[in-house]
């Protein structure tokens, strides 16, 4: 008997209801238009890779700039009106109400259309926190807060609690996975100390930080690109393919270990930093332990299409379902091998991870996004899709396209990798000029680009297709009228399996009981219990990784030489994250022979207590700089800023003139170095009321040294924006080189480690 | 069973639950009994991986890269002991035979720290023309040792002693004098012309 029936049953009269669509259209279109912009950035960025000029000298158009706001707008502009489209199509259906409230359905939809205009707004001016994935600036981080818990939140969990089917269907409860994870992930990862209007410091340092923002940045992509997307598959591909799913029992297993394991995994980001190994190693050991409970998600998925492989060679739709759901079991096959220590050791700082990347997000988010969409426009626009054939060939042209992304980035990463590491038969590196291994990686960058152009031309396709659909579309839509009874004022849960095994002791029959998961349909018809216990879920083990992390005090060994940036240093650094210049190059060393004949000395905990954000990077395209101080003079990184590739020939590295010319801003210190005062760096009062003073002073005498060393006229120089920026660098790394003085003699050995 | 449904096959199949969400229903399938294997198995491996690497009596990243840092130094410099970057041993690694195999040594370090200024030949950038006869800094062969460790010019040079291993600092130093006098197209001269550096004469001859 189902559930309508029983309602029936109990006399409750049947309601009339309607489904609000237009507010998914809304979503749909917003879904195509943020990934044509997203993806033709991916695209334009890529081609600067391997052919800087394209950015036409233009410091919005630079590389660091345009690459936190390619990253931004796939995943919350693309990916995040993607799964509002399919949470309002499907959670009305599955729910048999319409959503709670339209008011709050519009102000989320133009609340986050406004977020994603203010990201585009600020991005390539250089306004930005400087942690990956959560660049945006604190004004817009709020209203983040508010649009996803406020409007999107709100209204979900109300529409759950008002619905007429009385058990949630798996799709629901990834979403509900989705809302409470992402909320909890964005408001830790978020807190910050103000310093301006668009200007913020992070309120952890160094090591913490650097935890938080990769608890952070792994569960975006766990809990804004897999758990709403596994949402999206569970109703779009059965629907689709109109087949029951594969099974019931899978879908409860892997979702509540999905759930639970893969908030820990986040510090496989920092294998062989200066986070503490304990760390690494649980996210390693639960990066592999994630792969079988998201293969649930795959063989629920491939499995739900047994008996209909006829339809899939018929319809691009499936195809799209096919291939995505396909590029999701290797890309969760790949994320626990990378996350493997050794593996790691190779793959870190590559494009390996670029591809690794680029296979969830094209393969899984792309393709399962694109096959919604085609399976909604017909839907909402009630008439036919405009061209299958077209449909099809956006689907061959993007798989081409993914497929040329992903392999040059294979052989992009793993090149790079084996040159870093290369030792020759003296035990010297064989490839000791950076540069070498950059160059080598040129023509893989023109294969990615052109893959990445593929895909965006898939895309145009796909605007062919919406907008002829839609101009096709009736006069008035036809508005469906639904029925149902509503829920029961008391639920009667359905009786519990009750074991019936014979010949086994209690024990036994409540283990029999316990993995039958009858106990789970009960949970199934309470969404706030159902809620809480996912939060529970994603507490715990965010919780027992944070702790220590912030409890032990040989965590954040101090190191006595180790002081607070000067002022001009600490706007230097202001310049250093504004540039974004953390997307291409890594401040953190690792302990292995090749990184510091490379590089210098390994990077230690205690040299990052005042770094507020971090900076360490996850990707060197450029070399690591942590230990860049002091081993250039101030005019060589003068005339590199004015053009790279004047002193490193076939230099990817963008000329940076804008820097040269603009006069630094010295107004701002006092207010910046009051911030960090706040939280916790030990500046004097001196440096707040003198801080302007002090950082001219530094400057001439930065400015006169390189007049001295053949550089221009220190009057030219000393107030400009790179002079600032030369200071950071040239105390970058050198703390710990240098031993206190004045001090006892047991701390001043501690500094010449 | 519901009517609403448009599943083809649904209803006659024992294995379909009584579950219908918007058309949508489920099977009762087992989950593959591969997917517990590896699930399970892959718990057990963490468990044993946190007690080896986490709670055993292995060694930290740290540590084994200490050591292989010193067997890589042991290796290198075994038969050679210290190495003072003064004239004698400066000349005794650019002329001895069995000393020649530290040239790649030091051209290794060359590239990777002196080129970025001094050019991949010793050219020249912004820092001096290594290849030519004038020097800034250098009256003998000790001097190049010296300006390696202390760097000159305040901060021009930069100084290399917390940064490379005494014996490094020495190859280097022969390696940039053997470099005078070869003479590459870059930079002009800049500095002075010490006299030729001394003839060698091997200890015991």
């Amino acid at each position: 008997m189902t559930d309508s029936a029983a309602s029936r049953a109990d006399g409750l009269p049947l309601e009339t209801f309607t489904y609000d669509d237009a507010i998914v259209r809304k979503f749909t279109l917003a879904t195509f238009i943020w990934g044509f912009v997203a993806m033709l950035v991916g695209v334009y960025i890529a081609i600067e890779l391997a052919y800087p000029k394209a950015n036409l000298g233009l410091p919005w158009f630079s590389f660091g700039r345009l690459r936190p706001l390619h990253t931004n707008a796939a995943i919350f502009a693309f990916a995040g009106n993607a799964i509002f489209a399919a949470v309002y199509y499907s959670v009305q259906r599955l729910c048999k109400t319409r959503m709670y409230s339209d008011v709050l359905s519009n102000l989320h939809f133009w609340g986050w259309q406004l977020i994603i205009v203010s990201a585009a707004l600020t991005l390539p001016f250089g306004f930005t926190q400087g942690k990956e994935y959560a660049e945006l600036e604190w004004p817009i981080d709020l209203a983040i807060a508010v649009v996803w818990v406020g409007f999107f939140g709100t209204n979900l969990m109300l529409t759950l609690i008002n619905r007429r089917e009385r058990h949630l269907y798996v799709a629901i409860w990834f979403y509900i996975a989705s809302v409470v994870t992402v909320a909890v992930l964005h408001v830790f990862n978020s807190l910050v100390m103000v310093a301006g209007p668009l200007k913020s410091y992070s309120w952890y340092a160094g090591v913490q930080d650097a935890f938080i923002q990769w608890w952070y940045g792994h569960n975006a992509v766990a809990f804004f690109l897999t758990t709403p997307f596994l949402g999206l598959m569970y109703y779009f591909l059965p629907k689709a393919a109109e087949r029951p799913v594969f099974s019931y029992k899978l879908s409860i297993i892997h979702f509540w270990s999905l759930v639970f394991i893969y908030i820990w995994a986040g510090p496989h980001h920092l294998h062989y930093t200066a986070l503490p190994s304990w760390a690494s190693t649980l996210g390693m050991v639960f990066s592999v332990m994630l792969w079988m409970p998201s293969w649930g998600g795959m063989i629920n998925g491939l499995l739900t299409l047994r008996g209909a492989w006829h339809k899939v060679a018929a319809d691009p739709i499936l195809k799209f379902f096919v291939v995505a759901v396909t590029f999701y079991g290797m890309s969760t096959f790949e994320g626990p091998l990378l996350s493997v220590k050794s593996v790691n050791s190779l793959s870190h700082y590559t494009d390996w991870t670029i591809g690794h990347v680029h296979a969830g997000t094209l393969g899984w988010n792309g393709f399962l996004a694109f096959g919604m969409i085609y399976w909604l426009l017909p839907r909402l626009y009630q008439t036919d899709l405009w061209s299958k054939k077209l449909c099809s060939a956006h689907f061959w042209i993007g798989t081409l396209g993914i497929f040329m992304y992903w392999l040059s980035m294979y052989a992009a990463g793993i090149t790079q990798g084996l040159m870093w590491r290369a030792f020759d038969e003296t035990g010297s590196l064989a490839y000791p000029e950076f540069i070498e291994t950059v160059t080598r990686l040129i023509p893989m960058y023109w294969i990615r680009a052109a893959g990445g152009a593929l895909f965006l031309l898939g895309v145009v396709l796909m605007g062919v297709n919406f907008f002829m659909t839609w101009k096709n579309r009736p006069k008035e839509y036809a508005k469906a009228t639904h029925q149902a009874p509503p829920l029961a004022k008391k639920y009667k849960p359905e009786a519990a399996y009750s074991s019936d095994l014979e010949n086994v002791v209690g024990m036994g029959k409540k283990l029999d009981e316990i993995t039958s998961l009858s106990w789970h349909r009960r949970w199934e018809g309470r969404p706030v219990k159902f809620t809480l216990w996912v939060v529970v879920a994603v507490s715990i083990a965010s919780l027992f990784e944070a702790i220590p992390t912030w409890l032990v005090e040989s965590n954040r060994e101090t190191i006595a030489s180790v002081k607070p940036y000067t002022p001009l240093e600490l706007v230097g650094r202001d310049i250093y994250i504004s540039e974004g210049c953390y997307t291409c190059h890594s401040q953190m060393i690792r302990p292995m022979r090749h990184e510091t004949e490379r590089y210098g000395e390994y990077s230690k905990p205690g040299e990052f207590v005042y770094d507020h954000p971090f900076q360490w990077g996850s990707r060197r395209i450029g070399p690591d700089l942590h230990r860049v101080g002091g081993v250039r003079n101030h005019l060589w990184h003068w005339d590199h800023f004015n053009n790279p590739p004047d002193i490193t020939p076939g230099s990817i590295m963008p000329p940076y003139p804008w820097l040269l010319v603009d006069d630094l801003d010295y107004d701002v210190i006092p207010s910046r170095v009051r911030a960090m005062t706040m939280i916790g760096v030990p500046y004097s009062k001196e440096d707040v009321t003198q801080g302007i003073e002090m950082a001219r002073e530094q400057a001439a005498l930065i400015a006169a040294e390189m007049e001295e060393q053949g550089g221009p006229a220190a009057s030219e120089t000393k107030d400009k924006k790179v002079i600032a920026l030369i200071a950071y660098l040239q105390r970058l790394g050198t703390d710990l080189l240098n031993p206190v003085e004045e001090e006892e003699p047991a701390d001043g050995a501690e500094g010449g480690e | 069973m519901s009517r609403e449904h448009d599943q083809q096959g649904a209803g006659n199949d024992p294995m379909l639950l009584d579950h219908n969400y918007d058309g949508i229903q489920e099977f009762d399938n087992p989950t593959p009994g591969w997917w517990h294997v590896i699930f399970i198995g892959s718990v057990i491996f963490a468990i044993l991986y946190v007690q080896v690497y986490m709670f055993g009596p292995g060694s930290s990243e740290q540590d084994k890269y200490n050591i292989e840092v010193a067997q890589h130094y042991e290796r290198l410099f075994a038969d050679v002991g210290d190495l003072e970057p003064n004239e004698e041993t400066i000349l005794r690694i650019m002329h001895e035979d069995d000393l020649q195999r530290f040239m790649p040594v030091a051209e290794a370090i060359f590239t990777s720290k002196c080129a970025a200024c001094h050019g991949a030949l010793g050219q020249g950038g912004t820092g001096p023309n290594m290849t030519d006869d004038a020097y800034l800094h250098v009256k003998n062969l000790e001097d190049i040792g010296t300006v390696i460790l202390e760097g000159a010019r305040a901060g021009a040079m930069p100084a290399w002693e917390k940064r490379l291993h005494p014996n490094q600092i020495t190859l280097l130093a022969a390696y940039v004098a053997k470099l005078r006098g070869t003479n590459v197209p870059g930079k002009m001269k800049e500095g002075e012309v010490p006299a030729p550096w001394p003839e060698y004469e091997p200890a015991g001859n």
